[in-house]
């Protein structure tokens, strides 16, 4: 069923209530050809009044659609083209200091209550063998709309000139003699928000983000060797303008010619490099070593059970040197192109920027409303999210950025002071441990250094480390003009697992003396 | 709140009959979901999501499109079927295209148990709760997940086919840690019937890890002997059966890829007493009955004592290469078709080594050979002369799977239980035995606990 737009307007106007939405809400739902004809403040109101007259002492109700759309293709034709969407609502209660939760497809207000009686019927279950009460510290009460940063919503883009700028980006993949196959994609994500809470808040969100991605191959028969060499560029939030911006041609002729390289590319030998990590590199290593180690469910065990705990303990706030003194790391629910940008988190506190670690020593931690009381702050940072409307909001990374230098430091400035070392693009391989200590990371191309200057092409490259000795052994920061914005479109965590965008800016960064691995190489003797 | 069979088929005619595009096939599944998450000894989140959607994927003239929605409103569906429709007339010709199957006749799967789909919310609360107390007396930190789904899944073809199923999984994990955060035990089991989930044997194991993991040494990374236990198998091996992919093999670009162009089908290379097939019918790990692309599913044989016996083709991979598509795999079974042995008697036969109780985010470092990296977690131990000497601190590990699995360094298999990776929580599991082998490569270590 499609509606005209001026039938939609008609239908919305009558539908919203008290929140007054801006134009472009009603313009960008209106072209999604969908039925939006749900009442959310009405249902809200019905989710938070059976809530409070049930037992909840906080209650709130998210009303979400999120619309997907994805092209792939491989070589010289298309593998996939789909579009999907995905409509529904979750009621989150807090009972007798017990949460319970529950979600529905069915957006209707018969369902809403009952939803909202079974979240209340799983929470007197639990709360009859509970411990101790979650406590929630206080957030100002908010009505407002808030939409992420994009010039061109790709939803609007033909799907044909999707298809045609990957066709083209694999004919320039595959220019280069020796390239076998190359595989490029795209998608495109749009969140449709709506919170409200039993502390008054009304909110609506809407959100673009984009992750365009290709991976080139050389295979070479006769010896059963193959290569591979994926795009440095990585998901961010923002419009179509990401596709017509950049030189996604040029880069994908360079992957073709560097696949091929890498087939004849000297072996590494292990040993102790300096390393200079490239921002596209350099990312997955913040993400890994320091967003995750500064989530305070991790440090109070609330992760144990998945992804782990923490080397990073409370008491260790303000003293542990983390890095050296020119490592500084901002947490930054504002930052632009960042996938984990948002107004408001999913409890109603608005975004924000806070230093985790400072002139080298961690000082502070991501919270929630739920986990900021443990270590006696009075109000969040604004950490929780939810994948899904039928997922349960908890604790997630925001965008977690290595500051640069003030200096108008570049990436040669920082080889020219290397005379061992490799230089590392991409994302390759990563792994590390649950407490974050421990970690080994790949990447896509690997650079000797010789004597203060770049020289041929290394293969099998990973090196591995230890997070603070890692981070107290950078040297070197580029300056803003090396800053990039790069992210990971899907980074796990939880249970039941959900899926969070979240960026890491970066410059390119130098490391002293760390240790390099073989990864062609199994020693299988003992 | 599972749609039934029928209600499945209402919605799957009712789509077909709205495709006006030469060929379709449509997918309608549901799915509820239940959980609870405890963690210090408190319970944490909890909550039940059901969900349910529609899919469909049409070509025109050769050319595809693919739509989704949740909502299953007529409208909806429309909309779903005119989007599809709209994206295949401006996709080029799928060069990988075959047409739908025809009706097909299904062998079906017993993976529904209506027990798990109706779990009682009190029961477990009061199961959780024994486990929270359990903690509590042994002096340890408890932390868990304890996961109850049920889902259905129905599709159709244009050309005519049809199938319908129900599947139900529990699944429940505990890690125990010591209260001074030196110790951590770690233990995970899942199965079609909440019935059969052995709640008192996943909680007291995982505290006795903890127990045990005390004191930990530090020792060298290096080459060891290493016992895995099901669990360490899981992580490093839970979906092996599905990596035989015959397109990438054949391309030239996976570990099974042989020089000149050719594949190792027919090679020896695994040990000759390892055979992993998919048995759909297996009663302690049901499988699906339809096998990718909706062909009925079949036993499959992947290895056979140690021999790559068969790749997998899709349906287009197979029609390129005149081959059949392969029914399977929809689960993975790793048998030992020799004497099989405990952990305890694999122990014994150590002179030298190290006993793993779990791995930890393990990911591939070079697709050539198959090689991983990753740690262990939740209970490492130096075996020495036979016995349990001591627990040690983790390791990060190195390792190519197939040198992993090959003649000469495989020395002891146990007996095949159902165990899941860690990683996938789990949601799904496989019959892994322990394993005995000769050499495996740690080359650094974690203090991480």
């Amino acid at each position: 069923m499609t509606f005209s737009r001026r039938d939609f307007i008609k239908t919305a106007s009558i539908a919203l209530g008290a929140v007054t939405l801006p134009s472009w809400v009603y313009e960008a739902q209106a072209a999604t050809n969908l039925y939006i004809e749900v009442n959310k403040n009405s249902l809200a109101d019905t989710a938070l009044s059976t809530a409070k007259k049930l037992g909840a002492t906080y209650a709130d109700i998210r009303i979400n659609r999120y619309r997907l759309e994805a092209v792939s293709t491989r070589e010289k034709h298309v593998q996939n083209v789909s579009s999907g969407q995905n409509f529904g609502f979750g009621v989150r209660v807090l009972v007798k200091g017990t949460w319970g939760f529950a979600a529905s497809p069915i957006v209707t207000a018969d369902e809403v209550a009952r939803v909202t009686k079974e979240a209340i019927d799983i929470a007197k279950a639990n709360s009859a063998f509970q411990r101790r009460r979650i406590e929630l510290v206080p957030t100002p009460r908010v009505t407002a709309s808030w939409k992420s940063s994009f010039k061109k919503d790709p939803f609007d883009v033909p799907v044909d000139d999707k298809i045609q700028f990957l066709l083209k980006l694999n004919e320039a993949a595959m220019e280069t003699k020796g390239v076998t196959f190359v595989n490029s994609a795209m998608a495109w994500v749009n969140e449709q928000k709506y919170l409200a809470t039993s502390d008054g808040s009304r909110i609506e969100q809407y959100l673009i983000r984009g992750n365009p991605s290709f991976n080139v191959t050389a295979v070479d028969r006769a010896s059963g060797d193959f290569q591979s060499r994926a795009s440095l560029r990585e998901g961010q939030a923002i419009g179509y303008e990401y596709i017509e911006r950049q030189d996604w041609l040029g880069d994908a002729r360079l992957a073709g010619e560097e696949a091929v390289m890498k087939l004849k590319a000297k072996s590494v030998d292990p040993g102790k490099y300096d390393l200079i990590l490239d921002p596209s590199h350099l990312f997955l290593t913040i993400h890994e070593s320091v967003g995750h180690p500064t989530e305070l469910d991790r440090a109070l065990l609330w992760e144990a059970n998945y992804a782990g705990t923490s080397f990073l303990t409370p008491e260790k706030t303000g003293k542990l040197q983390f890095g050296s003194k020119i490592v500084n790391f901002v947490a930054d629910r504002t930052q632009p192109l960042g996938l984990a940008t948002v107004g408001f988190d999913d409890e109603a506190v608005p975004g924000q920027k806070w230093h985790l670690v400072k002139d080298g020593t961690f000082v502070d931690w991501q919270t929630t409303r739920d986990l900021a009381p443990m270590i006696g702050k009075k109000s969040s940072y604004g950490c929780l999210h939810a994948d899904s409307w039928g997922s349960v909001p908890f604790p997630r990374m925001p965008n977690v950025s290595l500051e640069p230098a003030k200096e108008n430091v570049t990436a040669d400035d920082l080889i020219s002071g290397v005379d061992n070392g490799i230089m590392i693009y991409g994302r390759g391989s990563y792994s590390i441990d649950q407490q974050r200590y421990n970690f080994q990371f790949g990447g896509q191309t690997f650079w000797e250094i010789k004597n203060g200057k770049k020289a041929g092409m290394l293969r099998d490259v990973a090196y591995q480390s230890r997070t603070t000795d890692f981070w107290g052994a950078c040297d070197g920061l580029g300056g803003q003009s090396t800053y990039l914005v790069p992210g990971s479109f899907n980074d796990g965590k939880g249970e039941p697992g959900q899926s969070n965008a979240v960026s890491h800016g970066c410059p390119v960064a130098r490391f002293r003396n760390i240790n390099v691995l073989n990864t062609a190489v199994t020693p299988s003797k003992t | 709140m599972l749609l039934d069979e029928k209600e499945t088929k209402a919605i799957t005619d009712k789509v077909l009959a709205m495709v006006k595009a030469n060929d379709a096939s449509v997918s309608v599944s549901s799915d509820q979901l239940s959980h609870l998450r405890f963690a210090h000894n408190n319970f944490l989140t909890s909550g039940q999501t059901i969900s349910r959607g529609a899919n469909v994927t049409v070509w025109i003239d050769g050319k595809r499109g693919t739509s989704s929605t949740t909502d299953l409103d007529d409208a909806s569906l429309r909309s779903m079927v005119d989007q599809a429709e709209k994206l295949a007339r401006l996709a080029p010709v799928d060069r990988e295209y075959v047409p739908t199957l025809g009706k097909q006749i299904y062998k079906p799967v017993n993976g529904y148990v209506e027990a798990t789909a109706n779990m009682s919310l009190t029961a477990r609360a009061a199961a959780i709760g024994s486990i929270l107390s359990d903690c509590e007396k042994a002096k340890v930190i408890g932390a868990g997940f304890h996961s109850a789904r049920s889902q259905s899944s129905g599709s159709a073809s244009k050309n005519g086919n049809f199938e319908f199923e129900r599947s139900t999984n529990v699944s429940l994990s505990v890690t125990a840690r010591t209260v001074d955060g030196q110790s951590s035990g770690y233990f995970l089991r899942s199965h079609p019937d909440i019935g059969k989930l052995d709640i008192r044997r996943i909680s007291s194991e995982a505290i006795k890890k903890a127990r045990d993991g005390v004191n930990a040494r530090t020792i060298e990374p290096g080459i060891y002997t290493v016992v895995l236990e099901p669990q360490a198998v899981a992580d490093l091996l839970g979906n092996l059966g599905f990596g035989f992919n015959a397109r990438n093999a054949e391309e030239g670009r996976s570990a099974y890829s042989a020089p000149g162009g050719k594949t190792k089908l027919g090679e020896k290379i695994f040990d000759d007493r390892i055979t992993i097939y998919s048995d759909p019918w297996n009663p302690e790990l049901p499988g699906s009955q339809s096998a990718q692309g909706g062909i009925p599913a079949e036993m499959v044989t992947l290895i056979e004592n140690g021999i790559l016996k068969n790749l997998i083709y899709n349906r287009f991979w197979a029609k390129t290469k005149g081959k059949e598509p392969t029914p399977g795999p929809v689960n993975t079974i790793f048998q030992a078709s020799g004497p099989t042995a405990s952990i305890d008697e694999m122990i014994k036969a150590t002179k030298r080594g190290i006993l793993v109780s779990r791995f930890w985010y393990i990911r591939g470092t070079d697709p050539r050979t198959a090689s991983q990296t990753g740690l262990t977690r939740d209970g490492v131990w130096f075996i020495e002369n036979g016995k349990i000497q001591y627990p040690v601190k983790n390791f990060r590990f190195n390792q190519s799977v197939i040198q992993m699995l090959a003649p000469g360094n495989v020395e002891m298999i146990g007996v095949s239980e159902r165990v899941g990776g860690s990683e996938g929580g789990g949601s799904s599991a496989s019959l892994l035995p322990a394993l005995k082998l000769k050499a495996f490569n740690f080359t650094s270590q974690s203090e991480a606990v």
